[in-house]
């Protein structure tokens, strides 16, 4: 229940101050999301996502949050349709479309460039907040056109992004982020511009499922100020959050030394999610059992976060077979046991875990059931080293034999060759295509008509 | 009679065997002199000879008289055993001839030889066991490195796998075959007693010691020699026999029904071979990829069940294609596949545990034919200790204290000191260097072919023709007929 405590404050936390922590789009998506898949928050997350979508526009919003409270807490007066709210929205969206449009016609018959861009942003501002994601991003690739300044070419990119992260559309954002976001090297604008492109970077890659990236680029963000401007993004939590974890998945001792503990500016992240720090600075002492108590305790946590869902199952085996294989690699031998005691839950053995580890080559060893021991597999180079040069050489001889017997084979022209005229060989051959051709039929069988001259 | 006998025994001229090692004018000479009396002889005192047969044979050693004893011989023996001598004693002098005759003298014989040779592999005139035995004998010594296929490898390769008697013809099949009759040829040799010829230069059509062959002859050689190492249980190279069928070079497209079965059966045995299926050479034909995998797939549905954990279904799999088995004969492989399933999976152990007790193999692995697991230990230790002594695994049954009988897997082959790698290294290279001159044959057999100099007089027509381009100079380095990519004898 301690866990569920913890989703409780986090949770309160989140929704007292939730302005502050995130704001914008996704922190209906983040609610809605919470409010879906956690059973002692559901009723409460979702009548705040009911909330978050009436202070909005957008009515599909409305929808989804209402059928799932609907049948989460019918009682709930959040569960009632209000029809009222419904309809006034929607006349107001149009009207307010029609209007962005036909103020944008008046833009373009003025020939006036940058009122044609505010135009076009306006009008996908606008599309964007009543969840008219396709008609957003159109809106926004042709207020690049217009684009003039480097600063207008970053605003549309960052639109655009904006759309894409919304979709989920991972490889997308990262060709927008690469393209929009290139600044030339020396402008001033790289610092204030880095942390919201790491962080487009790192959500991409963690989407994309390339943790050792996405760590890098979130240990990059850099200043948490320019990374609390973007919270509709992610927020500076977020980013301690994901950098952590992602760095403990994938990098080893030394580089979590210096990337991440070392590494002043995240220190500034590691500050807001002290238990992140002191899981990595665990791992990095060799208490694994500790760092990986600490990461199961809040395992609910991250469970709950719309970015990280999907791959909490995967960074924590990854997390948990860096452990072991860290664990073990001091040893040449360690006993089951020792194993089980470090890992294992009570009662369970650790062992169909090694037979995993050891068929994918994450773990380099041997067990033996007979002393229960682990055994490290001494890899003797030397041998390895034998055997490949003689592999090798012995391959180079096939090889050649191969090419001069093909070489022959067709200077006796006697390949297989295809023909018009298929004769069935040895009148089993009706299959298409298939045959043995007799193409050389005209040549002589041995006759006894050689005499010794 | 006595004239027979002498003109018999005129060559050699003399008995010491200081005359196989005359110089080749010499020898061409005398041979080719004697061959044309031979020869008088035997058209014009056919019947004489056939009447003094017996007691002439017994007047020559056909290790000294090749030539003589193979007139004498061939007269008495085709195209039906003469009645004048009883035939075990005749059939005995054929044999002795087969392991002893003198390949120098042999090489003129011609046609002769070659009927004698086949009269040997067609298992009308001797034993099966005793045929196979003294042909391939024979076969080696016309031909010592056994490079060169003939008509009489496809005798031997058929009597011995029907009769099953492969063994003794296992010293032919393991050569690497290289030459193919039939390639364009050098005309006569100078000298055909000339034992530094390469094979393709003395076992030819011309020489009338060999005759071509067909395509679909060459791949029954290599399919027939595959299902006899499968026989013998060699999996390893019944495997690259068959891929030399599998990956036979095509042309427009072209495919063999051989190379399917082939195709069938590679497929089976690369699962016994190496416990998983590997794909076709990469220099396999693209028509033939296609049907394979079209007409192979009962086979390579097989094979993906087979390196899967699941010994039921490739029971049922199994099961559910026995006509299909049946009606391409691969019955029995597809048995000996089922059988080996639970022994790769041992060996599958060797790379998660160094020591696991015997009932946990028992527990972990399944036989493929009966779909389970087996009965008792003992069973499993009897799996095991058959793979430890026929090599497939590295390792020792152990029992502990308690009583536990447990497979300790045993590293593999302990490290070469340095003077056996390099041993190794230098065989390889030597081996490489004996390559080289049935390379340099080759080039030029393929310089002096027809297509090839069709080849260069158009490329030096047309560069009569233009002015020489400069970019096209670039091209000509890039020799059409350069099969050869880079592969060139080193060390």
């Amino acid at each position: 229940m301690a866990a569920d405590q913890h989703i409780l404050n986090y949770f309160t936390a989140m929704d007292n101050q939730g302005g502050i922590i995130v704001r914008g789009r996704t922190r209906f998506e983040r609610l809605l999301l919470i409010g879906q898949c956690s059973v002692p928050l559901c009723v409460d997350a979702l009548k705040a996502a009911v909330a978050e979508a009436k202070r909005g526009n957008d009515v599909q919003r409305y929808r989804d949050a209402f059928e799932c409270i609907r049948v989460a807490a019918p009682d709930e007066p959040e569960a009632k349709w209000d029809e009222a709210w419904v309809t006034a929205t929607e006349k107001a969206n149009k009207a307010e479309t029609h209007r962005l449009e036909s103020e944008l016609k008046g833009y373009k018959n003025n020939l006036v460039k940058e009122s044609i861009r505010i135009g076009h942003r306006d009008l996908g501002e606008h599309l964007e907040s009543i969840g008219d994601l396709n008609g957003a991003s159109e809106a926004y690739i042709k207020m690049r056109p217009d684009a003039s300044t480097q600063s207008h070419i970053q605003d549309v990119g960052k639109h655009i992004i904006s759309i894409l992260l919304q979709k989920r559309d991972w490889a997308a954002v990262l060709a927008n982020a690469n393209k929009v976001l290139a600044i030339s090297p020396g402008s001033n604008e790289q610092n204030t511009e880095q942390p919201y492109q790491k962080m487009i970077y790192g959500l991409a890659q963690l989407g994309e499922g390339r943790y050792y990236d996405a760590a890098k680029s979130f240990l990059e963000v850099g200043d948490p100020a320019g990374c609390q401007a973007h919270n509709d993004v992610a927020s500076p939590n977020d980013v301690a959050t994901y950098g952590g974890l992602l760095a403990l998945a994938s990098m080893d001792r030394l580089e979590l030394q210096t990337r991440v503990l070392d590494n002043a500016s995240f220190r500034n992240y590691l500050e807001l999610e002290p238990h992140i720090r002191k899981a990595v600075s665990l791992f990095v002492n060799g208490r694994y059992s500790a760092c990986l108590g600490i990461l199961e305790s809040y395992r609910n946590d991250y469970l709950l976060d719309i970015y990280l869902q999907a791959h909490v199952p995967a960074i924590f085996s990854q997390i948990r077979s860096k452990c072991i294989v860290q664990y073990f690699v001091p040893f040449s031998c360690v006993t089951l046991d020792s194993l089980n005691a470090a890992f294992a839950k009570p009662g369970e053995s650790i062992e169909p875990e090694l037979i995993n580890m050891i068929k994918t080559g994450a773990l380099n060893a041997r067990i033996n059931t007979i002393d229960k021991l682990l055994v490290a597999v001494s890899t003797n180079s030397r041998a390895a080293m034998q055997k490949k040069a003689l592999d090798s050489a012995r391959n180079y001889e096939k090889e050649v034999l191969e090419r001069i017997r093909r070489m022959n084979i067709a200077a006796a022209d006697l390949e297989v060759k295809g023909s018009k005229k298929v004769v069935g060989g040895g009148g089993a051959g009706n299959m298409p295509g298939v045959g043995d051709v007799w193409m050389d039929e005209t040549r002589r069988q041995p006759t006894s008509n050689d005499t010794m001259v | 009679m006595e004239q027979l006998a002498a003109t018999l025994l005129a060559f050699p001229e003399s008995s010491d065997a200081d005359f196989s090692l005359a110089d080749n004018l010499t020898f061409d000479t005398a041979a080719k002199h004697h061959v044309s009396k031979l020869s008088k002889m035997l058209k014009d005192q056919n019947a004489l000879l056939l009447t003094h047969g017996h007691r002439l044979i017994d007047l020559l050693d056909p290790a000294v008289n090749t030539l003589s004893y193979i007139a004498v011989l061939h007269t008495l023996l085709l195209p039906s055993p003469d009645s004048s001598i009883p035939r075990d004693v005749l059939l005995n002098k054929f044999v002795r001839f087969l392991y002893v005759y003198d390949a120098r003298q042999a090489r003129y014989a011609r046609g002769h030889l070659q009927e004698l040779l086949l009269a040997a592999g067609s298992g009308q005139y001797l034993p099966p066991s005793v045929a196979v035995d003294a042909l391939a004998t024979a076969i080696l010594r016309l031909d010592p490195t056994g490079s060169m296929l003939t008509m009489y490898h496809l005798n031997l390769v058929k009597l011995a796998y029907q009769t099953d008697n492969i063994t003794p013809a296992l010293p032919v099949f393991d050569k690497n075959i290289i030459y193919f009759p039939g390639m364009a040829s050098y005309g006569e040799p100078k000298f055909l007693c000339d034992l530094s010829l390469p094979p393709p230069a003395y076992l030819s059509r011309e020489t009338g010691l060999a005759s071509y062959l067909k395509t679909s002859l060459i791949l029954e050689y290599d399919i027939f020699r595959g299902m006899s190492y499968c026989a013998l249980r060699d999996w390893a190279k019944a495997y690259d026999a068959f891929e030399r069928v599998v990956a036979y070079p095509t042309r427009e497209g072209g495919v063999s029904k051989i190379m399917i079965e082939a195709y069938k059966k590679w497929v089976l045995v690369s699962l016994l071979a190496t416990g998983k299926l590997s794909e076709p050479p990469s220099y396999t034909g693209a028509a033939a990829n296609k049907l394979y995998g079209n007409l192979g797939k009962p086979y390579t549905a097989l094979a993906v069940l087979f390196v899967a954990d699941n010994a039921e279904a490739l029971k049922a799999e199994v099961e559910k294609n026995t006509q299909i088995w049946s009606e391409d004969a691969n019955t029995g492989l597809v048995q000996e596949v089922l059988a080996s399933y639970q022994k790769w999976q041992v060996l599958g152990l060797e790379q998660i545990y160094s020591k696991i007790s015997l009932s946990e193999i028992r527990k972990q692995t399944t036989s493929a034919e009966t779909g389970q697991a087996l009965q008792k230990d003992e069973d499993v230790e009897t799996l095991v200790q058959n793979m430890i002594i026929s090599g497939m695994l590295n390792g020792v049954v152990e029992k502990n204290d308690d009583g536990t009988a447990f497979l300790t897997f045993l590293s593999p082959s302990a490290q070469l000191s340095e003077k056996e790698f390099a041993k190794e290294l230098a065989g390889t290279a030597e081996r490489l260097k004996q390559l080289q001159p049935i390379f340099k044959a080759t080039k030029e057999r393929l310089g002096t072919s027809k297509e090839y100099i069709k080849h260069v007089a158009k490329e030096k027509t047309r560069a009569d023709k233009n002015e020489p381009d400069p970019t096209l100079a670039f091209d000509a380095h890039v020799d059409d007929e350069d099969l050869m990519g880079g592969v060139v004898a080193t060390g």
